[in-house]
């Protein structure tokens, strides 16, 4: 079963995640609500797949995708925004993201491209 | 059960009245410091949220209003907008309206936003700074605002254990008065306390269920403890994880973690083999580590499963006789059950190494007993080179067990239903003396049966255990318990009913006697001993010895 680390500060959008990516077969293995907590829980419970929000209170998305990157280069992280946000989500792609979603996403539209990433061979 | 649309919507509300406070706490901050950049960032984090939530819960307003809102904030960010009085005011006008359309969620009431205000919203965002004199008064609606608190509230467990044993004490009165309610064959009084029977059966299920936490909250802390006893051993463990969504009693859960814990390194210390070793077995490098979680409505159980090299039985006969806990004649003849049995013997370990994880001496006796200690069950199956499975059975609450009733000369007894495997009765000739016990056959299982009479009432010295001639009657009722991988029946007088009870323990100096695990309070007023099935076993080995 693929494991998969929901980072986003706002609890309804976490158990939204939660419930659709495990209803599809998916273990949720974490859920960070801040960015700090989001670099532990990366290198505690080493997921397939991280999503990643890119407005966090302590840090921005970004940094803590760098953080990430730093400590687990290949780790596949999706980028989940809003709209309007589009210089944050290509800048994070330059940083390694793997692929993004846009707020309100449908649980189509997440699940294929978590379903995407993840048969992505790692390179 | 909720639909999850209602729990979405009951989250939803609850995490934006949050953002409602914040928000007004942040914005009274920037009205003295305007060029907080910090508050201004998390001014514009909740709005972000907010409004990314109640698009995707289909709030269009609320999203509008946000949207708005934080293009403001953005322009105040970008010091394109100056915080000045006008501005300020309808910010926090729209901020009261953002928390309006959630309360008016909350109470299922339809809402339109004030055309004035999202008009003044307009003008700022469109940054008509010549024009905020333009700026409508909007009707001020603050002398009749309600002040709205969250919808989640933080409890200390101390306190729900409170009232976890109020309803416990409400359950015994309330036994009580449904068995006055008959006797006195009141009709008004039956329908008051069969209506208050339902009210406290309620009751004690909707405490039970705010002391309910996920299993996953202490699963979910493995992957990094596997990670670093596996580090220190030299040895690959993939550790899979199911049921974290599986509801448990807090408590209960408190009290599994250490044994979890001690469970989790046996396995990995000593269960699973060196990934050399492995390969020469034929088996994936990595050691396989199962821990998963399933309920009913009365239990949880827990299961922790390795592929590793399993127990070794002939160390562990060869430790029980050295130990003298078994004659070598009879270790010889025990079944697989029974010698796994001996593991639980307090101290005993086989272990020959001690590690940095796994000392030796820390035996699974203290894991037993904490399980023992909540009323649930630990058993563990193994197969040599394949691999160890340790099972805990759990009740989900502490305070109410279901149990058995039965009747032992003429005092009333209960059994926690957990411990009981099935309930069987037997002609008396179907029961055989064998050596100094008793022995039936249950579906080709072989099973020691005891009087529970001659267990609790003979002395001493006259105690015959092994004496078919005590028992009375013909046909023998006979309760199976199991304890420790063994099985044993127990013979009783009268067998009653299954009923939800209250456990009270024994005071002082009595709660010394640990054959009773405590005492219930029957609706009749009797008082009911519930027997430990635990002790009751060892006793019963003691005796026999």
């Amino acid at each position: 079963m693929k494991r998969i680390l929901i980072v986003d500060d706002s609890f309804y959008m976490r158990t939204m995640l939660k419930n659709m990516l495990t209803d599809a077969g998916y273990e949720v293995v974490g859920e960070a609500p801040n960015g700090q907590t989001a670099l532990e829980l990366a290198k505690e419970t080493t997921p397939d797949l991280i999503t990643l929000d890119v407005i966090l209170p302590d840090n921005t998305g970004l940094d803590v995708l760098k953080g990430i990157k730093a400590d687990q280069p290949d780790m596949k992280v999706i980028i989940v925004s809003a709209v309007g946000q589009e210089v944050i989500v290509n800048e994070a792609m330059e940083y390694g993201a793997k692929a993004y979603i846009v707020k309100p996403f449908s649980e189509e539209k997440v699940l294929e491209v978590v379903s995407q990433v993840l048969s992505e061979e790692a390179k | 059960m909720k639909s999850r649309e209602q729990e979405y919507k009951e989250i939803f509300i609850a995490e934006a009245l949050e953002y409602y406070d914040a928000l007004n706490r942040h914005i009274s901050t920037l009205e003295k410091q305007p060029d907080d950049e910090r508050t201004l960032a998390e001014v514009f984090r909740l709005l972000h949220n907010l409004k990314a939530n109640s698009k995707a819960i289909g709030y269009l307003h609320i999203s509008d209003v946000s949207h708005k809102l934080e293009t403001a904030f953005s322009l105040v960010r970008s010091k394109e907008l100056s915080f000045s009085d006008e501005v300020v005011t309808v910010l926090f006008d729209g901020i009261d309206l953002l928390g309006e359309l959630i309360s008016a969620i909350d109470k299922d009431e339809e809402k339109e936003p004030d055309p004035v205000l999202l008009r003044n919203l307009d003008i700022i965002v469109e940054n008509l700074s010549e024009s905020t004199i333009e700026l409508a008064k909007v009707q001020k609606y603050s002398s009749s605002k309600n002040l709205s608190l969250s919808e989640l509230v933080y409890i200390q467990i101390k306190k729900l254990d409170h009232l976890m044993n109020l309803v416990g004490e409400l359950m015994i009165d309330r036994d009580r008065i449904l068995s006055l309610s008959k006797e006195l064959g009141s009709n008004e009084l039956k329908a008051v306390s069969s209506h208050l029977y339902r009210i406290t059966e309620d009751l004690q299920y909707s405490v039970m269920d705010a002391r309910l936490v996920n299993i996953g909250s202490l699963f979910n802390k493995f992957p990094r403890i596997v990670r670093d006893i596996a580090t220190a051993e030299k040895k690959e463990v993939d550790l899979t994880l199911s049921g974290q969504d599986i509801q448990i009693d807090r408590n209960i859960l408190q009290i599994m973690t250490d044994s979890l814990l001690h469970l989790v390194r046996n396995a990995v210390t000593h269960g699973l083999e060196l990934p050399a070793e492995r390969e020469r077995k034929g088996k994936p490098r990595a050691g396989k580590l199962r821990m998963s979680a399933q309920s009913d409505r009365e239990n949880v159980l827990i299961e922790l499963t390795d592929d590793g090299s399993g127990m070794d039985f002939k160390q562990i006969k060869r430790t029980a006789v050295e130990r003298q806990l078994v004659t070598a004649d009879v270790a010889k003849g025990l079944t697989d059950a029974e010698v796994l049995s001996f593991l639980f013997e307090p101290g005993f370990s086989t272990a020959r190494e001690v590690t940095e994880f796994s000392g030796r001496g820390v035996g699974l006796d203290v894991v037993k007993n904490a399980i023992d200690s909540i009323g649930g069950r630990l058993t563990v199956d193994s197969e040599k080179g394949r691999g160890t499975t340790f099972t805990m059975l759990l009740p989900t609450s502490i305070a109410v067990k279901g149990a058995l009733l039965f009747e032992v000369d003429e005092i009333f007894y209960a059994i926690p239903l957990i411990h009981t495997q099935q309930v069987v009765a037997l002609d008396k000739d179907e029961i055989h003396e064998i050596g100094e016990v008793m022995i039936a056959n249950l579906k080709g299982e072989n099973v020691t049966v005891v009087y529970l009479h001659e267990l609790l009432n003979a002395d001493e010295a006259d105690m015959r255990l092994g004496d078919k001639d005590r028992l009375k009657g013909q046909v023998q009722n006979i309760v199976v318990v199991a304890y420790n991988n063994r099985k044993l029946g127990l013979i009783v007088d009268k067998l009653y009913r299954q009923q939800d009870i209250v456990v009270k323990p024994m005071s002082k100096p009595l709660d010394r006697i640990d054959l009773y695990g405590g005492v219930t309070l029957l609706g009749t007023g009797k008082v009911c001993l519930v027997l430990d099935v635990p002790a009751t076993t060892r006793y019963f080995m003691n005796r026999r010895q």
